[in-house]
């Protein structure tokens, strides 16, 4: 019995390119991603809406001083490659550009230039014009 | 002498007839001349036959003999070779090269397993690693990254007492 051939190998080395190749290009699709503005706290506020619990657990773990975290306003939104997508969150404001291969570039108006790949479950946090406030982006389904 | 009796007669010489009739057939041959006559003559022409019969089968010579077993084996031996031999190099394309294949697919396994994978996550780590700039006069920027928890922090400092607007201060 013939385990293998050169067609069938070829067959499954070709289909593997094509894999490849349509992982590639969705790779290189459009970014949906999510801004958050987030509310920092010590105090507890039950009637503030509290962050995912996934985002929650990430920022615990920054060496920051807070212990909670609630969503003041929050944004989705999709960004083509190489385009760019103006963002208003509060205070602050951001330019969000996809730079394809689930990298972007987050434009913090007034502060600086942040470039980072920002692949499904990966969060960018940087800081807000707000007061005890942050700023959270990720890339949502 | 009718039909029948000469019928039972011939019977008699084939020694197709029970013993009773044949006691009969005896005692009537030896009462009736003609009966006697026929059947001496119908011996006579079975020899014959029989003699004949051997003088026909031609002897079988050895050559004969050997000559014949040779024609059977030449007949045969196109349907030995009917079914179609593998060569070797038939042999190496069906078993070699996918067993190449295979191994150098097991070798790039290990290869991606063992060394690929080191180099991969330095890659990604410094991929993962955020570039960042700032446009402030007299700032800086912090960066922190848990590459684990997979949370990128970035922290804009303006050294400026008045325009400082950093909402929170790192631990």
């Amino acid at each position: 019995m013939k385990l293998f051939t050169i067609n069938k190998l070829a067959y499954a080395a070709l289909f593997f390119l094509f894999f490849a190749g349509v992982t590639a290009h969705a790779a290189d699709g459009d970014l949906k991603l999510e801004a958050q503005l987030i509310l920092c706290s010590n105090a507890a506020q039950p009637k503030s809406r509290p962050v995912a619990p996934e985002i929650e657990q990430k920022l615990l773990r920054l060496p920051l001083k807070w212990q909670h975290y609630y969503v003041v306003n929050s944004q989705t939104f999709s960004v083509a490659k190489n385009e760019s997508k103006p963002v208003a969150l509060g205070k602050s404001a951001l330019d969000v550009k996809n730079l394809g291969g689930e990298k972007v570039e987050v434009t913090l108006v007034g502060f600086g230039k942040i470039t980072q790949s920002l692949t499904k479950g990966q969060v960018l946090v940087t800081g807000s014009n707000d007061d005890s406030s942050l700023i959270v982006v990720r890339q949502v389904n | 002498m009718n039909q029948e009796q000469q019928l039972k007669l011939q019977a008699y010489l084939d020694g197709e007839l029970p013993e009773r009739e044949k006691r009969a057939v005896l005692l009537w041959l030896q009462e009736n001349e003609e009966a006697a006559a026929l059947l001496a003559e119908l011996r006579n022409t079975r020899q014959a036959t029989v003699k004949s019969k051997q003088h026909l089968s031609l002897p079988e010579s050895r050559e004969f003999f050997w000559s014949k077993i040779e024609r059977e084996i030449q007949r045969l031996e196109p349907e030995k070779t009917a079914t179609p031999e593998v060569s070797i190099f038939t042999a190496l394309r069906r078993w070699f090269f996918p067993a190449v294949a295979v191994s150098a697919l097991a070798l790039a396994g290990l290869i991606a397993h063992f060394n690929v994978p080191k180099a991969a996550v330095e890659i990604v780590a410094d991929a993962d690693t955020p570039t960042v700039e700032t446009t402030l006069a007299s700032g800086d920027a912090t960066t922190y990254r848990n590459a684990s928890d997979g949370i990128t922090l970035v922290w804009f400092s303006d050294n400026t007492p008045i325009k400082s607007k950093s909402p929170a201060t790192i631990n």
